[in-house]
């Protein structure tokens, strides 16, 4: 059953389409990887399906309802969001910014509860920011904040999960983690999620199915097993590989060429 | 120290401060009045001192109390508003543009009121919005406000809006006096008629704020993850825009322009406690009151037999904090 249909979706910063004419359905407790290029257009797509921007036409049904006719509490109590990395103006200890995934949950005078303080501290374990709660945000490496954001969107606790480039800025260890940590919350609680993804070798094990992004158009939609093959890649990020099963998963996955310069 | 100690340990230094201030607001002045003056009018309703007491030095403390209040209030407001720590009612030109409304109010002879609010009020408020809402539109880009962009259309706004008070008060009054209350900022014409102006504005305000202060967290993030954490953003916008507007506005309707209080308090708070904003609103129109309490203090007493404007007294400590913190920016 679709969670999220989207038809012929066209959106931008309101200098000219980013996205066009995108339509798909996201089913419920479905993993799904977006790949692209760099400018491909996947930033913008996922906020355009979050109706985080202003400049966007076309249709977004959100458990068959209008996602307009949302207001933006229900919204948050339906699906999190993991921007990509930003900088946070004022200085935030790591606890204060998780408990704002809290905020949706609660009413506008209420403090923390005990229900909410349980719920952070298993998720801080999950994230293992347990030891960071009481640092400030600006002092986390790269991957530390990563897995705040992450830790965040997680106290929303929200049906559909959003990650724009989740393991951006993350040690290998911390990327493998990272997707256990949403496979786990795919299975056990038929979350729904949804990422943005660079690294494709990535994606593939995790992801029911892929979608292929170029200039800001749908290039392809697929399960992994029939979308990874090297003409697609070739087409979409312009690159030659060599695709090859994964000794472990049996799924494709590519390695790079190198071409002996002559 | 846990964030909820050092937020009790700022609020009881905060709340000796506030009485300490109270005390010798009332003991100190040009007429000489001594601790046991005090005590034979608070205990013995001694009614010789009454006057002094109530009249023009109790009623003086709590003006520049509110005042002092309602610009930190609306500086922390606008900083988050901002998200930039060096935003203020004074940096972002709102003072400017109120100090101008009333003086154009003033000079037109309007005198419509309507439950104590007078049309100066009005004219300061609306043209106080005018300029905040001109520096919004020429800073903002997707979203985001660049610094440099902030301060500069903030300090050009308000610059015009000085120079256009300036005028109206030397083309149509002559007046010195009432230019250096409007751009310096004085208590000297305090009265009890300012403050049913200023009292109510303030509670609403700042219970508005309080009630908004979770969202202002928020806000803090950018405007596209507020609204993907449940915070409805343009309409959240909108109330801190006019809220930080009527505390600026209603406080330049009393003591005319007081610059720096805005800047320095929230930050200095933000310093202290931290910038979780259920909190910040709180501690910033505490320290603003007790801070503006004790710089009158000074204007009035410094110099014996007359009174310095007190946007002197607040700039001086203001502006060296403003380059200290332009500095550590870089």
């Amino acid at each position: 059953m679709a969670i999220l249909e989207i038809q012929d979706l066209t959106a931008g910063y309101g200098n000219g389409d980013i996205i066009k004419n995108i339509s798909f359905s996201l089913n419920k407790g479905e993993f799904l990887s977006v790949l692209g290029r760099n400018g491909s257009g996947k930033s913008t797509m996922i906020k355009a399906i979050q109706g985080l921007l202003m400049d966007i036409s076309g249709k977004i049904l959100l458990d068959g309802k209008e996602m307009s006719a949302h207001k933006p509490r229900e919204l948050a109590q339906k699906m999190a969001y993991v921007p990509q990395m930003f900088e946070v103006s004022f200085e935030f200890t790591v606890e204060e910014i998780i408990l704002m995934g809290r905020y949706v949950h609660q009413g506008k005078f209420t403090c923390i509860t005990a229900a909410d303080k349980s719920i952070i501290e298993e998720i801080m374990d999950l994230t293992e920011t347990t030891r960071l709660k009481n640092k400030k945000i600006a002092h986390l490496s790269g991957g530390e904040r990563q897995r705040v954001f992450i830790a965040r969107a997680l106290a929303q606790d929200t049906p559909l999960l959003f990650l724009d480039e989740p393991s951006a800025h993350l040690d290998i260890n911390y990327q493998v983690e990272i997707y256990q940590i949403l496979k786990r919350l795919q299975e056990e609680k038929n979350k729904t999620i949804l990422t943005a993804e660079h690294n494709i070798n990535l994606a593939v094990p995790y992801s029911q199915r892929l979608l292929f992004l170029q200039n800001g158009g749908i290039h392809s939609l697929g399960p992994p097993s029939e979308l990874i093959t090297k003409q697609n890649i070739q087409e979409v990020f312009h690159t030659d590989v060599d695709v090859r099963k994964n000794l472990h998963s049996g799924l494709p996955e590519i390695s790079l060429t190198f071409k002996k310069q002559e | 120290m846990t964030p909820q100690k050092k937020r009790i340990r700022l609020l009881s230094i905060l709340l000796f401060l506030l009485a300490a201030g109270l005390y010798v607001s009332l003991v100190k002045g040009s007429v000489k009045t001594s601790f046991i003056d005090l005590w034979n009018f608070l205990v013995h309703s001694d009614q010789t001192n009454a006057q002094i007491f109530i009249h023009l030095r109790f009623s003086r403390a709590l003006l520049s109390f509110l005042v002092g209040a309602c610009l930190s209030l609306s500086g922390a407001i606008l900083q988050g508003y901002f998200q930039n720590p060096m935003a203020g009612p004074f940096v972002v030109g709102v003072s400017s543009g109120a100090s101008f409304g009333a003086v154009l109010a003033l000079i037109l002879g309007v005198n419509m009121s309507f439950w104590g609010f007078s049309m100066q009020n009005v004219f300061a408020f609306g043209s106080g919005l005018s300029i905040v809402s001109l520096v919004y539109i020429l800073s903002q880009r997707k979203g985001t406000f660049k610094v440099e962009t902030l301060l500069l259309t903030g300090i050009a706004a308000g610059a015009l809006a000085s120079s256009l008070t300036s005028f109206l008060i030397f083309f149509k009054s002559e007046s010195f006096e009432q230019a250096v209350f409007w751009l310096l900022g004085s208590f000297h014409l305090a009265d009890w008629n300012h403050f049913r102006v200023i009292f109510p504005t303030f509670i609403f305000c700042f219970f508005i704020s309080q009630w908004l202060a979770k969202d202002m967290n928020l806000l803090v993030m950018g405007d596209e993850i507020a609204q993907s954490l449940g915070c409805s953003v343009s309409r959240t916008r909108k109330i801190f825009l006019v809220v930080s507007t009527l505390l600026a506005s209603s406080s330049v309707s009393v003591s005319g322009i007081v610059g720096f209080v805005g800047l320095i308090i929230p930050h200095w708070v933000r310093l202290l406690i931290g910038p979780d904003h259920r909190y910040l609103f709180f501690s910033s129109s505490i320290m603003g009151g007790v801070f503006l309490m004790f710089c009158d203090l000074l204007a009035r007493t410094i110099l014996s037999g007359s009174e310095l404007p007190i946007g002197i007294i607040t700039a001086a400590v203001g502006a060296p904090f403003f380059i200290y913190l332009l500095n550590q920016r870089r």
